[in-house]
C-alpha cells in the first residue's frame, strides 16, 4: 500500500458516522485525512450485517464494513456516557471535522451539538448527513435509501412500466450524498482558510438524489414530463428506445439517441454488422448525415431495434465489447463484478489492490477513485478492527496507559 | 459576505452533463467559470434533443441552461492555431482547467497538462472520461450510459426475474462530478499550503466501481454476486414500494422500510393490530422473510385505499421510515426541498423564467448563490477576452473576422 501523503494530509477528522456516511470518511481518508472512526463500544451496527467474508458471521468480517471504512483508524467510545462525551469534546477541540449521521437534534441533546462543538473549537466543521436536512418540515422524518430516493423523483422512473418503481439494490444515495458531504468538507476548510471559523455543513440525501435525474427535475416546468417507466428503455424524441439490449449471454448497454455525437458509432456497428451479413439492404441505406433520433418515428425505431437486436442475439457480450473497443461502437456489457475484476483495462491502470487485513488474510478492492501524480488518492489502510487504534488514539491525546485502562475497565472505551 | 470563490477562475472544456455539474460546485459559490465552447461542434447537451424547428437553436436547449447557470461561454474555433492560442492563454491565467473529451484531444490541441505545465507549473487540472487516460481503452467512445452499465450499476437495478435497468439519469455522469468538485477542491486546498499543483485524471467507472465497493468485495472475497432485487433488502423486511390510491389518473405509491423487529410491533401498531400482524412466525426478520410475498400483499391492501401523503405520514407519525414516491412535478411541490431552497429561479432569454437545481450542502455561514442564467454560446466572448487578456476590440473584429471567434 502507498504510503504518499494526500492532498488532506494534516486534516483530523472525527468519524461518528452510521453507514450512510461511511463513504464520506471513506474519501477523505483516501485523500489523505486522518480519519478517526468513533464507534460505540459494542461497534457498528454495519459489523453485524452479512455478508460475511467467507460466510463466518464475526464483526471482523462484515464485507461492508470492510469495502466502506477503508483508510480510517478506529476507537470505541460510550457517547451514552458523560466521561465518553466529556472525552469525545477533548478531542474534538484537536480535530478539524466532525463527522455525523445522527437524527437532527441527536447529538446537540447529549450536549454535542454544534453550538458547544464550535464553542470549544471555533475551528472546527461539524458535517452532518441526514435523510432530509437539519431544519424544515420533514427534518424529523426517518429516512433510508430507499424512502430518500423515493422523494427524489428518480425512484419514480426507474423500473418497469408494469410494476412499481424500483431502487439500486445497493444504496446509491449513500454515496451520493457521502460524496456531497465530502465536498462540502473541503469547501468549508477552503472558507476556514480566510474566516478562521468552521462550520456547520448540514447534507441532506434527499436533495443529493434529485441531481443525479441530470437535471430533469428543474426541466419539469419546460417539459411538463413527470417522468415514467420505460424498463430498459428510454423516452427519446418522440419515441420509446431500447438501451439495455439482451445479447447470448446477457445484456449491453447501447443507444440510438444521444445527438451528432452517436452517429459514428450507429455507422461502426451497421459496418460491424455487414461484415457478418446482418445489415440488410434498408438498413444499409439509412442516410447518417441526415439522421436525428429526435425525429425518429415509432416505426423507425422498432426496425432499428429488430436489426441491431438480432445481431446482438448471435454475440456475447465480451465479443461485442472487444468490438466496441476497437470500432468505437459506443456499446458497453452490463457487467457484473466477475468482468470488473477481469477488465485488461483495470488492469493497466493498476486499479484494484490487495490490501491485508491483520489475521484475516488478504482482500482484493478497487483502488484510488481517481489517478494523479504520486498516487495522492489510495487505500491508506484496511478498515479498523473494533477499538484497534483507541490506545493509540488516547496516547496521543496525552492519557497514560493508566489512564486508557482506567476507561477501558469503566466501558467508557 | 464575499462568496469563497470570488475572484477564481475555471476554464472548462467539454460539455455533456459530468464536467460542468462539477464546476457548478465553483460556481455557486463565487468561481467565474469561463466554457470553452464551439459552434462547428456545439455542447452535446445544447443539441441533444435540436431538431430543425427548436427555438433558439443550440441557445433553446433546456436540458443545457438547468445544467449551467452561472456560466460564461466563449466561441472559439480550435482547429485554428490563433484559437487555440487563446485557449492557452486563457488556461495559463485560469485558477483551475476542468475537462471532458475523449483522451487525447487536448493533447492535440497543445492544451493538454503536459504543455500547460511548462507555462504554468503550479497548474491544477481535471481530466475526466469513461476509462481513464491511460489503458489500452482508453479512447473507448461512450456516454454516461455505457459507464453505469461497465461500472455495474445496471446489473443490480431491477427485478431479479427481469431484464436490467436504470437506474435512471445514467448514474456515472451524476456521480463522477462529485468526485470532480472534491478532487478538484482538495488540489486547490493543497496548492494553497504547498503551492504544487496537478493533473487529476477520473475515470468515471472506476470512481463508479469504487462506490460499488461492497458488492466488489463480496465477489472476491466470497466469489458471489451481488445482484438485483427489486425493492427487497438482504437486511430487513419488509422493504418496498406499495401502490397507492391514484390521484388525477396517475400511479402513487409510498416506499415502506421496516428496519428490525422493533419497526414490525410500530408497524402492526400503525395498521391497528390485524389477527396477520400478530403471527408469532413475524416477529424475527427470518420469519418474515419466508413470507415476504404475503406480508407485501397485505400490505398492499392496506395501501391500495389510501394516499400515498397519508400512508407516509401515518407511518412517520408511527415512528416508521416510510415516504411517498414523488415524481419530477411533485418535486416543486415538496416542502422540505422548498425549505432549503433547492430549486432557484433565472430568467433565460429563450426559455423564459425556469428553475434550476443546487446542490445538496447547506452551509451555516455561506449560501449558494445562483446569478445568471446558462449562457447563450458565445456570449461571453469579447467581454472574456478583454478583461481577462486585454484584447482591444480592434483585435476582437479582427479575429471574428478571421473565424476564429466563433
Amino acid at each position: 500500500m502507498t504510503q504518499s501523503d494526500g492532498d488532506l494530509s494534516g486534516i483530523r477528522v472525527l468519524d461518528l458516522a452510521a453507514e450512510p456516511g461511511f463513504f464520506a470518511g471513506k474519501v477523505l481518508g483516501d485523500l489523505g485525512a486522518d480519519v478517526v472512526k468513533v464507534e460505540p463500544p459494542e461497534g457498528d451496527r454495519a459489523r453485524r450485517r452479512g455478508p460475511f467474508w467467507g460466510g463466518v458471521v464475526d464483526a471482523e468480517r462484515s464485507l461492508l464494513w470492510l469495502a466502506l471504512n477503508t483508510s480510517k483508524r478506529g476507537m470505541t467510545l460510550a457517547l451514552d456516557r458523560p466521561r465518553g462525551r466529556e472525552l469525545f469534546l477533548a478531542l474534538a477541540e484537536r480535530a478539524d471535522v466532525v463527522l455525523e449521521t445522527e437524527a437532527p437534534g441527536s447529538l446537540a441533546a447529549r450536549g454535542l451539538g454544534w453550538e458547544t462543538l464550535h464553542a470549544r473549537n471555533r475551528r472546527a466543521i461539524l458535517c452532518s448527513i441526514t435523510p432530509f436536512g437539519q431544519t424544515g418540515p420533514r427534518a424529523a422524518w426517518r429516512g433510508s435509501d430507499l424512502t430518500v430516493v423515493a422523494t427524489s423523483g428518480n425512484l419514480y422512473a426507474t423500473g418497469d412500466p408494469d410494476r412499481a418503481p424500483v431502487r439500486c439494490s445497493l444504496p446509491v444515495s449513500y454515496y451520493h450524498g457521502g460524496l456531497e458531504a465530502a465536498v462540502g468538507v473541503l469547501f468549508a476548510l477552503l472558507a476556514r482558510d480566510q474566516s478562521g471559523e468552521g462550520q456547520h455543513v448540514d447534507v441532506s440525501l434527499q436533495a443529493a438524489m434529485v441531481m443525479p435525474s441530470i437535471g430533469t427535475a428543474a426541466m419539469f416546468r419546460m417539459t411538463g414530463q413527470r417522468g415514467s417507466r420505460v424498463g430498459a428503455f428510454m423516452h427519446a424524441g418522440r419515441t420509446i428506445q431500447r438501451e439495455i439490449w439482451p445479447c447470448r449471454d446477457g445484456f449491453v448497454s447501447f443507444a440510438l439517441r444521444g445527438g451528432p455525437a452517436r452517429v459514428p458509432g450507429l455507422i461502426a456497428m451497421v459496418a460491424y454488422m455487414d461484415e457478418h451479413g446482418m445489415a440488410s439492404a434498408r438498413l444499409k441505406a439509412i442516410d447518417w448525415k441526415s439522421y436525428n433520433h429526435n425525429l425518429l418515428t415509432q416505426e423507425d425505431v422498432d426496425f432499428l431495434t429488430r436489426e441491431f437486436g438480432a445481431f446482438f442475439a448471435t454475440k456475447t457480450t465480451a465479443e461485442l465489447y472487444r468490438a466496441a473497443c476497437e470500432r468505437s461502437l459506443m456499446l458497453a456489457p452490463v457487467n457484473t463484478p466477475r468482468e470488473i475484476t477481469g477488465s485488461p483495462q483495470l488492469a493497466a491502470r493498476g486499479f484494484f489492490v490487495d490490501v491485508e487485513n491483520p489475521g484475516r488474510g488478504t482482500l482484493r478492492y478497487p483502488g484510488a477513485f481517481a489517478v494523479t501524480h504520486g498516487a495522492r488518492v489510495a487505500i491508506r489502510r484496511p478498515a479498523p478492527r473494533l477499538g484497534e487504534h483507541t490506545a493509540e488514539v488516547l496516547h496521543a491525546h496525552g492519557l497514560a496507559a493508566a489512564d486508557v485502562e482506567r476507561l477501558r475497565a469503566e466501558g467508557v472505551v | 459576505m464575499t462568496p469563497l470563490f470570488e475572484g477564481m477562475r475555471i476554464l472548462e472544456f467539454g460539455g455533456g452533463a459530468a464536467g460542468p455539474i462539477a464546476t457548478r460546485y465553483f460556481a455557486d459559490h463565487g468561481a467565474t467559470v469561463i466554457r470553452v465552447e464551439s459552434r462547428r461542434r456545439p455542447d452535446f447537451l445544447r443539441i441533444l434533443r435540436l431538431t430543425p424547428t427548436t427555438p433558439g437553436g443550440v441557445d433553446g436547449s433546456a436540458h443545457f441552461a438547468v445544467l449551467n447557470p452561472n456560466k460564461l461561454s466563449i466561441a472559439l474555433d480550435l482547429s485554428r492555431p490563433e484559437g487555440v492560442a487563446l485557449a492557452r492563454r486563457l488556461a495559463i491565467a485560469a485558477d483551475a482547467v476542468a475537462e471532458n473529451f475523449a483522451p487525447g484531444a487536448m493533447a492535440r490541441w497543445g492544451l493538454d497538462y503536459e504543455s500547460l505545465v511548462r507555462e504554468r507549473p503550479d497548474l491544477v487540472m481535471i481530466s475526466t472520461c469513461l476509462n481513464g487516460q491511460t489503458g489500452p481503452d482508453r479512447a473507448y467512445p461512450g456516454f454516461g450510459g455505457q459507464g453505469s452499465a461497465l461500472a455495474g450499476f445496471n446489473h443490480l437495478t431491477g427485478w431479479p426475474d427481469r431484464e436490467p435497468v436504470g437506474p435512471f439519469g445514467t448514474i456515472t455522469d451524476s456521480l463522477s462530478p462529485r468526485f470532480a468538485a472534491l478532487l478538484l477542491a482538495a488540489a486547490l486546498l493543497h496548492r494553497r499550503r504547498t503551492g504544487a499543483g496537478q493533473h487529476i485524471d477520473l475515470a468515471q467507472v472506476e470512481a463508479g466501481i469504487v462506490c460499488l465497493s461492497e458488492s466488489l468485495l463480496t465477489y472476491t472475497a466470497n466469489g458471489e454476486i451481488l445482484t438485483r432485487m427489486g425493492n427487497r433488502s438482504r437486511h430487513a423486511v419488509p422493504h418496498g414500494v406499495f401502490r397507492c390510491a391514484d390521484e388525477d389518473g396517475r400511479d402513487r405509491w409510498a416506499a415502506i422500510a421496516v428496519h428490525d423487529d422493533e419497526d414490525w410491533r410500530r408497524l402492526a401498531g400503525a395498521l391497528g393490530r390485524p389477527a396477520w400482524t400478530l403471527e408469532p412466525v413475524l416477529a424475527t426478520v427470518d420469519g418474515r422473510r419466508r413470507h415476504e410475498d404475503e406480508i407485501e400483499a397485505r400490505l398492499t391492501e392496506w395501501t391500495a385505499t389510501r394516499t400515498a401523503a397519508d400512508v407516509a405520514a401515518h407511518l412517520q407519525a408511527a415512528g416508521l421510515d416510510a415516504a411517498p414516491v414523488e415524481d419530477f412535478g411533485d418535486l416543486h411541490d415538496d416542502p422540505q426541498l422548498a425549505h432549503r431552497r433547492h430549486f432557484r429561479t433565472v430568467e433565460h432569454d429563450v426559455l423564459g423564467t425556469h428553475p434550476v437545481e443546487t446542490h445538496a450542502i447547506r452551509f451555516s455561514a455561506m449560501e449558494p448563490r445562483i446569478e445568471r442564467p446558462a449562457p447563450r454560446l458565445g456570449a461571453d466572448t469579447d467581454v472574456v477576452l478583454r478583461e481577462l487578456l486585454g484584447i482591444e476590440a480592434a483585435e476582437l473584429d479582427r479575429l471574428r473576422a478571421a473565424g476564429v471567434l466563433e
